[in-house]
């Protein structure tokens, strides 16, 4: 079987039954999709199969034999990243990581096909992914701001318009 | 059959880290010839930042910048004990540790400089990689230059150790519980304010917002305590009305076994967060801070539970709030056989429950 990966076309050795997700991380060694509940249930190793976010974990990969796919690793490099990538650095949108490959990629086909910024909107789109740490509160900050246009300065972070802070005067020091 | 709104609060106070003598935390530093830093503390970084912070401390407290800082957890041989990362620790314990370490690190790199300028370590102060004269700071060396002195003039190895554990607390009179110092290294106070929705004819539930005020210490990092706060928040949201780790405890075939089986919230389900963030230093933190991590997850099933009574009117006493429950709350309500609030115990320091007199060489059974 023939897949393009992130642009480089690569023959694939695996039986036509495994999945997209094993291909990707035990054959070729691409290991941003993440093995979460590997039944469909969590979102981490979503990929783009021809431009579409797609649960690796639940996809043949005979049934993709030809299609583009596409990983967090072919959306941008560490000197040129996709905005979305941008975004995410600067809202701070991920903690421990493990849901965010998963996010990055979902969230490029949500602003790529025309997105809105309106909170509601990305919620339905991105409630397939579970993620444990961030309260989600962060995530959806980057997401519109892609989707408003906004451009990043990945060497700061976005300060958050939920947060309110208040210095208790004459408290201990 | 009606959509009912409903507002609920809920308080938490939460002691920081382990207490009485449990609790320990080591950490060792040594700076590399060029000035770099390397920190071995235990604490792994499970995503919440305290290789961050725990840079942030030795940066700013020997004087270098933060980028000149490495903190290396790789392995349990190299690195010295630590209990590990829960009990929102790291910041405050862990940190400690690395804070006593660094403050070493500062006076042993201010005795080599004070051989290089010929000059009191008294009248020196170290700043931004820069270790300069008091009132002249045209005087100067490089903490690379000095680590740079220590290694190949001097033949010394700039390190520093420390360690931290929470004092433990004795009772000193039985009849009042009085200890003889604080049991708790630092408390700190959260609250939150829930405002939900409940259909009374399919039980469902829907949190419109939470809002909540917490007591941090100090944010040393305020992106980090804010990504605590509202992942706390949703967290938090799931106890009260999603996640059952163990529905039929202490059998354990009943719980969900993977994350498609046991239900989070997501994106769908985030209300409107809105957090005040209260910097009120303690007094035994480093610069400050109180552990926040996981007390942030502990006022929102109570305030959801709260709201809903004032919704309805009925008292849901189980975690989580499902539909069927709440249903079942309605329908003994409308028979005229309404559960009664659970009285909470109140517990003003009892030594036999109290569980965490390691200090007492006590067995504690089942």
């Amino acid at each position: 079987m023939e897949l393009t990966v992130n642009s480089v076309a690569r023959t694939v050795q695996s039986p036509p039954l495994s999945s997209l997700l094993t291909v990707l991380r035990e054959e070729l060694d691409i290991t941003s999709p993440k093995a979460g509940c590997e039944s469909g249930g969590c979102g981490a190793c979503t990929v783009l199969v021809d431009g579409q976010p797609r649960r690796s974990c639940l996809t043949a990969v005979c049934a993709v034999d030809g299609a583009e796919v596409t990983t967090v690793e072919g959306l941008g490099t560490p000197e040129d990243l996709s905005r979305v990538q941008q975004a995410f650095i600067h809202h701070y949108a991920a903690q421990c990581g493990f849901c965010t490959d998963g996010l990055i990629v979902a969230a490029t086909a949500y602003v790529g096909g025309g997105g809105s910024a309106d909170t509601g909107d990305i919620g339905e789109a991105l409630a397939g992914h579970y993620c444990r740490c961030t309260g989600y509160v962060k995530i959806l900050e980057a997401v519109a701001a892609v989707a408003r246009g906004d451009t990043f300065d990945t060497a700061s972070t976005a300060s958050s318009a939920n947060n309110t802070y208040v210095t208790i005067a004459g408290a201990e020091s | 059959m009606a959509v009912h709104r409903g507002k609920g609060l809920a308080t938490v106070e939460y002691p920081t880290g382990m207490n009485q003598n449990g609790d320990p935390s080591q950490a060792w530093i040594k700076v590399k010839p060029d000035g770099r830093v390397d920190v071995f503390s235990g604490t792994a970084d499970i995503g919440n930042g305290s290789k961050t912070v725990q840079s942030q401390i030795v940066a700013e407290t020997i004087g270098v910048p933060y980028d000149w800082v490495t903190y290396d957890n790789s392995n349990t041989d190299s690195s010295p004990m630590c209990t590990g990362t829960f009990a929102s620790r790291a910041t405050f314990v862990a940190g400690n540790a690395v804070l006593k370490a660094a403050r070493q690190v500062r006076e042993r790199i201010l005795a080599v400089a004070s051989r290089e300028l010929e000059i009191d370590p008294a009248d020196l102060e170290v700043a931004d990689g820069s270790v300069s004269v008091k009132g002249t700071p045209a005087k100067s060396m490089g903490v690379d230059e000095v680590a740079g002195a220590a290694t190949f003039v001097h033949g010394e190895l700039l390190t520093g150790d420390g360690a931290h554990l929470n004092p433990g607390a004795a009772i000193i009179d039985p009849t009042t519980g009085e200890v003889d110092k604080p049991p708790h290294a630092a408390i700190s106070y959260a609250a939150c304010t829930a405002e939900v929705e409940v259909d009374d004819e399919t039980g469902d539930v829907r949190v419109l917002s939470l809002t909540q005020a917490y007591d941090i210490g100090r944010a040393m990092n305020p992106t980090l305590v804010e990504g605590q706060i509202d992942g706390g928040a949703v967290m938090g949201l799931g106890f009260g009305l999603l996640e059952d780790c163990y529905p039929y405890y202490p059998t354990a075939e009943h719980r969900g076994d993977g994350m498609n089986t046991y239900h989070v919230p997501t994106m769908a389900e985030l209300p409107e967060i809105k957090n005040v963030l209260m910097e009120n230093p303690s007094s035994g933190g480093p610069y400050g801070a109180k552990g926040i991590g996981e007390m942030s997850n502990n006022a929102q099933p109570a305030a959801i539970a709260n709201a809903i009574h004032d919704a309805v009117g009925v008292w849901v006493t189980e975690f989580p709030i499902t539909p069927e429950r709440v249903l079942a709350a309605l329908d003994a309500k409308s028979e005229g056989r309404s559960e009664p609030r659970r009285e909470g115990r109140v517990v003003a320091f009892d030594e036999e429950l109290s569980i965490n007199s390691f200090t007492s060489a006590k067995t504690w059974g089942a």
